[in-house]
């Protein structure tokens, strides 16, 4: 009789197991119920909510792996060495996950769209963001303050601000992308791109006081050429992976014993890398019908309005200067995460989106790849601390979102968008000051709105925009 | 039944936009009759996985000097554009 009132015993809790896995256990009802209010058939709706559910387990179990193994290796590392780097770097693919199943990420596509309309109604902005997939970085942050204060509210409040901010960068920067690279009508609310705006230009100011340093540039082709072995993701996780678990692992008595562990601690992050994107893009997939859907929306109500179309900044990355800057930023991000006093992170899945971090620099320094590299450094040896400051909140949002802190008791962290000083500014403000922080937040949004509305030309040619042309 | 025409589609991550682009011409092509596999990965692999393809579509600059087709185009994601882009596609995959 009992366990017919309990329920079979299976060995787990179904209260536990409900609790914290909200991108698995809601994420698809909400996909399915999205996807229907957006004209997608039942049966269709079904099976995208499905394949959301699949990517979830699939990304988690992968997400596992390659953490422990990291982890592993890290802590060997900081016996053998004393250096401690204990927050790992899991990647965007682990930060979109946490985004889209935490608590906030349920409500980010109806919210950033709200955000959106009103802002783009009331003529405060020009952009409308189509670009529905990459909602997940507001969320990501949403989902770090509501693991840094405990509050939805907060949470969701932080979504539409983040979403309100990237329209913000996304109108200052639209007339620098579309001049420099040649696409009309275009423009990149990206949070992990436009970040580096206000970076870039006091970099570049300070690098044109500077003689010698005034006059560097390289080709990009050539650096291309030379470096483009580190572009490849499996290339870069092997021999990165063989590299550490020589380190970790190294016993001179035993040559054999030593190769074996560091070959599969290579392999292992080999396939880590390769796999996140590969289980990640069934959740893209299974999104497609919410987000077509989303964007239709919004054209449709928006009709003939005339907009900048807000899209992935991953159409500007392909451009040779982004390119050859990130490759070349890859072993600088390394040093950096073993130099940088005080950093706890060790940099690993993220080194192959560095283009995202440095490739809205470009209008800014003309294509200038030596610019480029050193805007990105400064950027990144911010970000280190940043992600070290936020690492444990980035790993309570982990695991609130489901996924398991491996046994090695390390942390984790993602270059994008725990790098990120707007990430950094929405943790510290809400943490800190609690809704007066919020609304400290919304008056500094407002405020750029403001600026921007008032001295338009200006702040356009600051981020790069050719001088205007001459009534044509 | 001939072999179906091979189309790599490439974007920054190998993930977000060109699985929009990669679904979309899929599709369309569907509706034309014209029989194709896709396969994705970022505009730095595209020189190392052009080998067997017939067609290559990026949502971001491509590498000159490219030994295949080769359409860069935003006409997926922003829909302005789309029915040329298509012909354009079509006509490609039609020889």
């Amino acid at each position: 009789m009992d366990g017919i009132l309990t329920g079979p015993d299976l060995g787990f809790s179904f209260a536990a197991a409900w609790q914290g896995l909200y991108g698995m256990a809601y994420l698809p009802v909400v996909i399915f119920c999205l996807a229907l209010v957006f004209g997608t058939k039942p049966v269709k709706a079904a099976s995208a909510a499905l394949s959301v559910g699949i990517a979830f387990i699939g990304v988690v179990l992968v997400i596992g792996m390659f953490w422990s193994v990291l982890g592993d290796v890290s802590q060997a590392i900081a016996a053998r060495t004393g250096i401690e780097r204990d927050v790992i770097d899991m990647g965007w693919p682990t930060a979109a996950t946490i985004a889209f199943g935490s608590q906030v990420g349920l409500w980010v596509i109806p919210i950033g769209l709200a955000v959106n309309i009103a802002l783009l109604l009331t003529g405060i902005t020009r952009t409308m963001n189509v670009d529905i997939w990459n909602y997940w970085h507001f969320a990501l942050i949403g989902a770090l303050v509501l693991a840094a204060t405990g509050s939805l509210v907060m949470g969701l409040g932080t979504v539409a601000l983040i979403a309100a901010l990237s329209l913000f960068f996304s109108d200052w920067c639209a007339r620098a992308v579309q001049r420099f690279y040649g696409i009309p009508g275009v423009s990149v609310p990206h949070i992990l791109s436009v970040q580096v705006l206000p970076i870039a230009i006091a970099v570049n100011w300070m690098i044109e006081k500077i003689p010698f340093l005034r006059g560097l540039d390289a080709n990009a082709e050539t650096v291309t050429r030379r470096l483009g072995i580190l572009g490849d993701p499996t290339a870069l996780g092997f021999f990165l992976g063989l590299g550490l678990g020589m380190i970790g692992f190294l016993d001179l008595d035993n040559p054999v014993t030593t190769s074996v562990n560091a070959f599969a601690v290579g392999v292992s992050l080999a396939a880590g890398m390769m796999l996140l994107p590969y289980v990640l893009k069934i959740l893209m997939e299974g999104l497609i019908p919410v987000t077509d859907g989303a964007r239709q929306f919004v054209e449709r109500r928006l009709g003939k309005r005339e907009v900048t179309i807000g899209l992935d900044s991953s159409i500007v990355i392909g451009h040779p200067s982004a390119m050859a800057s990130a490759l070349i930023l890859i072993p600088v991000a390394i040093a950096l995460s073993v130099l940088l006093p005080g950093n706890r992170v060790l940099v690993f899945t993220d080194l192959v989106v560095i283009p995202f971090i440095v490739a809205l620099a470009a209008p800014i320094v003309r294509g200038n790849v030596v610019r480029m590299v050193l805007i990105g450094t400064v950027t990144l040896t911010l970000g280190f601390y940043i992600a070290t400051a936020l690492s444990a909140t980035f790993t309570l949002a982990a695991v609130d979102a489901g996924i398991a802190q491996p046994a090695n008791g390390t942390e984790l962290t993602a270059m994008g968008d725990g790098f990120v000083w707007v990430t950094y500014l929405a943790v510290a403000l809400t943490q800190g000051l609690g809704y007066a922080g919020l609304a400290i937040f919304a008056a500094l949004i407002a405020g750029a709105f403001a600026l921007l509305h008032r001295y338009r030309a200006a702040l356009e040619r600051a981020a790069g925009a050719d001088d205007p042309p001459k009534e044509d | 039944m001939t072999e179906p025409k091979k189309v790599l589609v490439a974007c920054g991550t190998g993930v977000a936009t060109s699985t929009v682009v990669a679904q979309a011409v899929q599709a369309a092509m569907k509706d034309r009759g014209i029989a194709i596999v896709t396969r994705q990965c970022k505009a730095s692999e595209v020189p190392s996985q052009i080998g067997d393809v017939d067609l290559v579509i990026s949502t971001t600059p491509l590498p000159k000097d490219l030994p295949r087709p080769a359409i860069v185009t935003l006409a997926f994601l922003t829909g302005i554009g789309k029915d040329r882009e298509l012909e354009k596609i079509t006509e490609i995959l039609s020889r």
